[in-house]
């Protein structure tokens, strides 16, 4: 039955088999923490479930400083603690600079579009970015630290660097890979240049386009973690960095689970709007 | 009054990486009138497809010149449509889309679609297009589906309006139905024909069946090469009188005769016999 390439779970044993690895690794672990905690009652390591929902309470519910607290948030609502919680703004900080990373990709997907659809252009870039491609993001950090400081723009330039060239040659692959016929097409029903590239090549490309961005939002979120790890004032890495110093494990793991959800939402939320953008696509 | 085609000692030379470069075609002349059908026919790389891209601009001949109306055209344009074997509408467009997507372009162009007038003139040609969908034997509820929900025969009669709708002065055909089952393969036979003769467009139809080629064409064409080392030329060129067919729309008995002593004669010795068989004719 396991090795059979004919296999039909039913619902119970793919529901069950799905879940399994999750349900064994929670397992796991509280037996991890538990019998560390017998061993040493103030264990950091490996939080047990009161630590955790205080780190949860901590970091959901207070903010980062007592400083910023404002007046009256003991007595306050539970949304309104939650978005002056540690949490909120760490993850407003993150998704600031994400969603910038994610508008400089626009250029990236066109640049992308003119180098497959016009050869001069093609010619001009490919060698170049192909070059580009092959440098490690991590080890020019430095010289982005002293080409655009420590502010926001290094972070950001992190990221283009990064992720940019793989979009960009993803890009000029997909606009390759559409027939001729459509572009002869095109012309034949009176479209010029950039009509066949916006109306017929892009509009085709365009849901491979948006799932190669989705495949690429983990190496996104890579190099937004390493440049606010290693030099940020706020967001979710910065307190990850942070907290790692104080073995505050009860609050890092929270953090690390909250991030996955947030990627998987927003991975989720790309893939219903493709669908919904593109009906007629259907994924290979 | 220049011709519509004119193709002069026109030569094609591929360049083929690593190997010597290869002459498909060479000292090709050929003139079209206007409203003829010209049936294209010969065998697998004989240069076909080739001569149907620089009619229609999509290539460039190494040597000659390839005249419409007396200009050389070196890019498409609206004036010649095209029906290819493959991927011949856009899969991100619905049937009427796909259908309306020339004339939209050519009125509106590219960013002409925030006009006030649009959405108005989008109606009026909506409406066109549900003439044209009728006309092609097609359901109005056909309309709003997308290419892949279509069978084979059915994405060729779209295609076959999307070009017709920019009322080309010459309409290209690349093994359009090629990869349809015979039924249907007949059925669009019927249906270009019809077109042909009641629009008066020249049609310019490659096929590497030759029943196919003697069932439309007004004037066959015979692409070949003397021997395997040769490039292709023009082996047969003859006109089909349309007085010589019979109700069925197939040449008849003598002319049918006619045509396949020559072509047997002059190319593919003995073949068509046989595929005339096929054909049922």
């Amino acid at each position: 039955m396991l090795f059979r390439i004919d296999a039909k779970p039913n619902r119970l044993t793919a529901w069950t088999l799905s879940w399994f690895l999750f349900a064994s690794g929670i397992a796991l672990y509280f037996y991890t923490s538990n019998k560390r905690h017998i061993e040493n009652p103030e264990d950091k390591v490996i939080p047990n479930l009161t630590q955790l929902s205080q780190g949860v309470t901590d970091a959901f519910l207070k903010p980062d400083t007592e400083e910023a607290a404002p007046e009256g948030l003991e007595n306050a609502s539970l949304p309104k603690k939650f978005l002056t919680s540690m949490l909120w703004t760490d993850t407003v900080a993150s998704a600031k600079r994400f969603a910038w990373s994610m508008l400089l990709l626009i250029p990236a997907v066109v640049l992308g579009l003119h180098m497959g659809m016009f050869p001069v252009f093609g010619q001009f870039f490919l060698r170049f970015i192909l070059f580009f491609d092959k440098i490690i993001a991590l080890s020019v950090l430095p010289i982005l630290f002293i080409a655009f400081g420590i502010d926001e723009l290094a972070k950001i330039m992190l990221i283009v660097i990064g992720v940019t060239p793989t979009i960009i040659l993803d890009t000029f692959n997909l606009t390759k890979s559409v027939p001729s016929e459509q572009v002869v097409k095109g012309f034949t029903l009176g479209a010029q240049d950039f009509g066949v590239a916006y109306s017929i090549v892009l509009k085709q490309i365009l849901p491979r386009v948006l799932n190669s961005i989705r495949l690429n939002l983990k190496s996104i979120m890579l190099f937004l973690f390493a440049g606010e790890m290693i030099a940020s004032q706020d967001g979710l890495a910065f307190r990850i960095a942070l907290l790692r110093r104080h073995m505050g494990m009860n609050v890092i793991i929270p953090y690390v689970l909250w991030v996955a959800l947030l990627l998987f939402l927003v991975d989720l939320t790309m893939r219903v709007t493709n669908r919904k953008l593109h009906p007629w696509f259907r994924e290979a | 009054m220049p011709e519509l085609i004119q193709l002069e000692n026109v030569g094609v030379i591929y360049n083929v990486h690593g190997h010597a470069p290869k002459q498909v075609l060479q000292g090709l002349n050929l003139t079209i009138q206007p409203g003829e059908f010209v049936a294209v026919c010969g065998q697998t790389g004989c240069g076909k497809s080739t001569m149907l891209r620089l009619i229609l601009g999509a290539e460039r001949p190494s040597s000659g010149r390839v005249l419409i109306e007396g200009c050389e055209r070196p890019r498409p344009d609206r004036h010649r449509g095209y029906v290819p074997q493959k991927y011949s509408l856009f899969p991100d467009k619905t049937v009427l889309d796909n259908i309306t997507f020339g004339p939209e372009t050519e009125e509106f162009g590219l960013i002409g679609r925030l006009r006030p007038g649009f959405r108005r003139r989008r109606e009026e040609l909506r409406e066109k297009a549900f003439g044209y969908l009728r006309q092609m034997g097609l359901q109005q509820s056909d309309a709003h589906k997308y290419p892949d929900q279509l069978s084979g025969g059915m994405q060729q009669r779209v295609a076959i309006a999307q070009a017709l709708i920019m009322r080309p002065a010459i309409l290209l055909m690349d093994e359009a139905f090629s990869a349809l089952d015979p039924g249907t393969r007949a059925d669009m036979q019927r249906l270009v024909r019809t077109l042909w003769q009641e629009t008066g467009t020249t049609f310019l139809f490659v096929t590497h069946n030759i029943p196919e080629a003697v069932y439309l064409g007004s004037r066959i064409v015979v692409l070949g090469k003397d021997s395997p080392e040769s490039s292709s030329r023009v082996l047969v060129d003859m006109e089909v009188p349309e007085s010589a067919r019979t109700a069925s729309g197939y040449p008849n008995r003598e002319e049918l005769e006619r045509l396949t002593r020559v072509i047997e004669d002059a190319a593919l010795g003995g073949r068509l016999e046989l595929e005339m068989a096929e054909f049922g004719g």
